[in-house]
């Protein structure tokens, strides 16, 4: 078929070329509306929520800025923010560390690598409830293994989700181990998509592995880095499942992050205005977060095409 | 390096990462042991072997924790709202990876696609509570297949588009030369040659629905429609804890995914590490 012939097919008529021109738009639309209903719309829906005042789960009508007001001049809301800070602040800096050295073990020339690398990620797969039935079975002051392990190494028998400490920092144990898969995969993409070139060059010069890592390996990885740091940061904030099926946010009030307290707040005291009053603060907070992983994604995507 | 120096060093890799597999591996034993074991073993102390296997367990989350419903409905729940998504992400993809769109539509799609990967689900579920109780969605498997429908349209967009940008224009332009209409040829030509990287999407969306427990748990309040995240939700919140079928339960939450990842492995590892950058 001519060239000419293919022409006409594509842009012959006006009322052709308006179609064509739609096509784009016509294939766009059903995927961003499906997206919009349960993103755009619960976001919304919400916001006009946090300005309602709700009883028994009844919208009694306008409450202006109330919930505010009285989120704001609640303690146990800072105090369910401090703790998710805190669970963050503590998690998201060691899953890196850990993965980022797992990443650099595992990128090399390894035998049963595919197999390493597929087994390291499996405790990020599973559910995060499945994950949570894991480490109550591990826990269990009576058929775990965590009670007898602390007392063969002489530090008694800890109880470990019966007092309060141990039991904030055995949920970022638990943390850990069903999230630094995730930095260690996208590390080990970051890694393995690095020109080889400057290192070989490094070694060649005589630097030694650690000096080669820190002047060379780390600064081409910061992009991949920041991108990982980000969104592991940004979930974490959001954490609920594990928590709801170990503790509840218990005992007393330390393991209670923020979303466990907003579920609380919404679906066992049914103040569903409260509830959104809290995320949609916790919202504002996070956009900045999520712009900066947007930043950091855009940056990467360009460097790396 | 000398020869010695350099055996060392790989000596000290392969244990290194022999403790990360045991770390990573050995809770899901500990699962897997006690649901194999008698109710008089697991109290018997630590054991890293059932002494009398027994699937008394499994028999018994069928039998008293419905166990067959929740299988089913999750089934359900994610072959559909997987299905849909597919269908219209991977449309949208393709109006992004080859069309030059007006107004940056194109960037702003892209970024709205981005925000609904990363809000956190706690956010949505007080909303979507409200409105689907308005629409009597409430318990029912059409509720949830299209909230994750949607949900999971976001990510099939933004992995589809990098994957559908990797095609030559040419094939698709000579099909159309051919006298095939753009939906032909996309249908015709462009997905068999994207179907890796829609295999890889589908593996992530699925791993995501078959998981997903928040919204789920506020949706749904009977096994008329809940999903096996919730079913093993409801058995770790017993305050008489039944170990052994609570282990099976995670086991049955877990398997499905396990054996997945072990089977398609590589599509697998792909389709997680796209899913999370790009």
């Amino acid at each position: 078929m001519s060239v000419a012939s293919a022409e006409i097919g594509e842009g012959g008529t006006r009322g052709w070329r308006l179609r064509a021109a739609a096509t784009p738009y016509v294939l766009l639309v059903p995927a961003l509306l499906a997206l919009a209903a349960v993103s755009l719309y619960p976001i919304f829906y919400g916001a006009r929520a946090s300005l309602h005042r709700y009883r028994y789960g009844i919208d009694m009508g306008s409450a202006g800025k109330q919930n505010y007001v009285d989120v704001f001049h609640d303690p146990v809301f800072w105090e369910a923010i401090k703790t998710t800070a805190k669970y963050v602040v503590i998690a998201v800096p060691i899953e890196t560390l850990l993965g980022l050295g797992l990443a650099l073990l595992v990128a090399r020339e390894l035998r049963f690598v595919s197999w390493i690398r597929v087994t390291l990620i499996l405790p990020m797969t599973i559910a995060p409830v499945v994950v949570g039935v894991i480490f109550r079975l591990l826990y269990a002051s009576d058929i775990g293994v965590a009670n007898p392990l602390f007392e063969k190494l002489g530090l008694g028998t800890p109880n470990i989700l019966a007092r309060e400490t141990s039991a904030f920092l055995g949920l970022v144990a638990v943390d850990v181990w069903e999230w630094t898969p995730l930095l260690f995969l996208i590390l080990l993409a970051g890694l393995t998509s690095l020109p080889q070139d400057p290192l070989e060059a490094a070694e060649v010069d005589g630097a030694s592995r650690v000096q080669a890592f820190f002047h060379h390996t780390l600064p081409l990885l910061k992009p991949v880095l920041l991108v990982a740091i980000t969104l592991r940061t940004i979930d974490a904030v959001g954490t609920f499942d594990q928590i709801f099926v170990l503790t509840k946010g218990g005992p007393g009030t330390s393991t209670q992050l923020i979303s466990i307290y907003a579920y609380n707040t919404a679906f066992t005291f049914t103040q569903y205005g409260q509830a959104m009053a809290m995320l949609i603060a916790l919202l504002a907070c996070l956009l900045l977060l999520m712009a900066a992983a947007v930043h950091f994604m855009r940056r990467t995507s360009e460097a790396v095409a | 390096m000398s020869p010695r120096r350099r055996r060392l060093t790989g000596a000290a890799i392969y244990g290194a990462l022999t403790v990360a597999i045991f770390v990573a591996l050995f809770p899901f034993w500990w699962m897997i042991d006690t649901s194999l074991k008698q109710p008089v073993d697991i109290f018997a102390g630590v054991s890293l072997w059932p002494q009398h296997i027994t699937f008394h367990n499994y028999g018994r989350l069928i039998h008293e924790y419905h166990f067959d419903s929740f299988l089913v409905n999750s089934i359900v729940i994610v072959a559909a709202s997987v299905a849909i998504s597919l269908v219209l992400g991977t449309l949208a993809a393709y109006a992004l990876a080859r069309f030059k769109l007006r107004f940056g539509v194109d960037r702003l799609s892209l970024y709205a696609v981005l925000l609904v990967r990363m809000l956190p689900g706690i956010l949505l579920v007080v909303p979507l509570y409200i409105v689907l109780a308005k629409w009597g969605l409430l318990n029912t498997r059409l509720g949830l297949i299209l909230i994750y429908a949607g949900l999971n349209t976001s990510f099939v967009i933004w992995m589809m588009q990098s994957f559908l940008e990797d095609i030559p224009r040419d094939i698709e332009e000579a099909a159309m030369v051919d006298g095939d209409s753009r939906l032909s040829a996309l249908r015709r030509v462009v997905i068999p040659l994207a179907a890796p990287g829609l295999i890889a999407t589908a593996i992530f969306a699925v791993i995501a629905t078959y998981n997903d427990f928040i919204i789920a748990l506020t949706l749904t309040s009977t096994p008329v429609a809940q999903t096996v995240p919730v079913g093993v939700s409801t058995l770790i919140g017993k305050i008489q804890i039944e170990w052994g079928p609570m282990a099976a339960a995670g086991v049955v939450g877990a398997l499905p995914i396990v054996l997945f990842a072990l089977v398609v492995q590589r599509h697998f590892v792909r389709g997680l590490t796209l899913g999370a950058v790009k």
